[in-house]
């Protein structure tokens, strides 16, 4: 029934040829800037080729923010997923159609904060003396002070739980959704069969979604590589360097410490390069 | 039946226990909005107190905070405007028109999303001194346009999908053009769809950090941004005023709870069938 129309091309040329120009000229002027040395502080620049990229490999900073982002992003990832399921889960078991909406309701709230106010809301409730989430083990302990954003070795997790907070429960909406696509026909049958509650859902309806789960994970991987307003606010990438992610790194080389405009343009095409192999490789593969 | 008993009664009470914590910190913050320092201060948090706008009043009276809001409503604004413009036609056309590009085209507008925010934000920022558009509204709307057009026409694709083909087809027979089927046919049928899509790329763009805190040094403050500046000056400013303005900072999204839960139903609705 559609006839031939010039639609698609005066629809889509123009939205594509405005999309290719805004991402190809920063993109290929962040490697432009990475061959160079330019500061902020002078105007002059000369092309160095790439010896900011040598630079990086011998730079320990940079290889503990590395090492950073992969811990960020294998935490972030991991408990999200859990605490979707496991929620989700809850929520199609004991959950009737009105409750289910109001925990629905409730569990969306945290995801549509800016991640500044999140981080803000949490950092006033880690605080060790003031804080609301310390204040139980203020009264358990009789006083003593737990300062969680303050120790190298619960910085990360400490601001890990913010990441968790606004999408664990947000994807366990999903999660529950996705269940109630489900047919009903295999529940029953495994029911029929004695088979536990807990092993339905292990063997039954989550085998099941495993397409839909793990696409799930694929965009929580691109969410968590934007970390930074969070570590931001909360801790600056310290104490120390122990929650200092790559694109903290690169802002703080490149306009707080020292304006290595091209220092830090060298790092963000690394891990330009790094996301968009990864996920081109794992998006290929979701589809297949 | 009576041993699944007591496994219900946790299953409940760790959902409870959930539910208070999605929405109980947010809730202690508007609470602390409406406290004096001295209430906020305290080692034993205090639930009765007398309340005072002193917080509020001081942060709608900011020169800092106001421009602040004015510029995030337009750059914003305008930002989701253009995604509206040019990304709906878009959508509409991948999602109805196939070709042997619409599989490449998708996964095209996907991956402007794999792009590191600092990767384009360097860059851009010194483009930007260059044309001498630096700290400007227009820089950031355009810079913001990327996102906004990429996840509308991400999100909308599915919903001109979900659009019954025989409608269409009946107005093609009716004499329709392809144009007016577009306008008078599928975004009517789609809007609701649609309106999700375009809340969702508010949000977005509203909560957007990065970007915004490279590309503005002084005029072109965003709200995110000036929020946190009020932190930077430690614990001298009163915690009151900040928890006033992390709440102002948070009312626009949750405008859109709504909008956006509907949406999220209507995704899955289209799942089933």
């Amino acid at each position: 029934m559609r006839r031939r129309s010039s639609l698609p091309v005066t629809f889509l040329v123009p939205t594509l040829a405005i999309l290719l120009v805004l991402s190809m000229v920063p993109t290929l002027y962040a490697i432009v800037i990475a061959l160079q040395n330019r500061e902020l502080s002078a105007p002059g620049y000369s092309w160095v080729w790439f010896s900011n990229f040598a630079d990086l490999f011998s730079d320990r900073r940079f290889l503990n923010a590395v090492w950073v982002s992969v811990k960020w992003e294998i935490v972030t990832v991991v408990a999200t997923m859990v605490v979707a399921i496991g929620l989700g889960v809850l929520m199609f078991e004991v959950a009737g159609p009105r409750l289910r909406n109001f925990y629905c309701l409730l569990f969306i709230i945290p995801v549509l904060l800016p991640r500044v106010s999140a981080a803000f809301v949490w950092k006033f409730a880690y605080h060790p003396l003031y804080g609301i989430a310390t204040y139980p083990y203020r009264l358990i302990t009789g006083g003593l002070i737990f300062d969680p954003l303050s120790k190298p070795g619960s910085a990360l997790f400490a601001v890990a739980s913010v990441d968790v907070w606004q999408w664990g429960l947000f994807f366990a909406v999903i999660v529950l959704k996705l269940l109630e696509t489900l047919p009903p026909q295999p529940i029953e049958a495994a029911r029929l069969d004695h088979a536990k509650r807990w092993q339905i859902h292990a063997y039954v309806t989550l085998p099941m979604l495993k397409a839909p789960l793990i696409s799930l994970m694929f965009v929580k991987m691109i969410e968590s590589l934007r970390s930074f307003d969070l570590i931001y606010v909360m801790t600056r990438g310290g104490p120390g360097v122990a929650t200092e992610t790559l694109d903290m790194y690169a802002f703080s080389q490149g306009f707080i410490e020292s304006g290595k405009v091209s220092y830090a343009s060298a790092m963000a095409v690394l891990m330009m390069i790094a996301t968009v192999i990864t996920f081109t490789m794992l998006w290929k593969r979701v589809q297949a | 039946m009576k041993t699944i008993r007591p496994g219900r009664l946790i299953a409940k009470t760790i959902l409870a226990l959930a539910g208070f914590l999605a929405v109980f910190p947010l809730l202690w913050t508007a609470l602390n909005a409406l406290k004096n320092n001295v209430d906020i201060i305290t080692r034993v948090p205090k639930v009765v107190f007398t309340p005072t706008l002193a917080n509020i009043s001081y942060i709608l009276g900011r020169d800092s905070v106001l421009t602040g809001l004015y510029n995030s409503a337009v750059a914003c604004g305008a930002a989701v405007l253009i995604g509206i413009v040019l990304g709906l036609p878009a959508a509409y056309a991948v999602a109805r028109y196939p070709n042997r590009f619409a599989g490449d085209i998708q996964f095209f507008v996907l991956s402007l999303r794999f792009l590191p925010p600092v990767a384009v934000a360097i860059p851009l920022m010194v483009i930007w001194l260059q044309v001498g558009l630096y700290d400007t509204l227009p820089a950031l709307i355009v810079t913001y346009s990327l996102l906004t057009i990429s996840v509308i026409m991400w999100l909308a694709i599915p919903a001109f999908q979900g659009v019954p083909k025989e409608i269409e087809e009946a107005a093609f027979v009716d004499g329709y053009g392809a144009y007016s089927v577009f306008w008078r046919i599928a975004l009517p049928v789609a809007a609701r769809s649609l309106i999700g899509a375009v809340a969702f790329s508010f949000v977005l763009v509203w909560n957007e950090f990065l970007i915004a805190l490279m590309l503005s040094s002084s005029n072109a403050k965003t709200l995110p941004i000036v929020a946190s500046e009020l932190s930077q000056q430690g614990m001298n400013v009163p915690w009151g005023i900040l928890n006033a303005s992390v709440v102002l900072l948070s009312l626009p999204p949750l405008l859109f709870l709504g909008v956006l839960s509907g949406f999220l139903n209507s995704v899955f609705r289209q799942k089933k069938s």
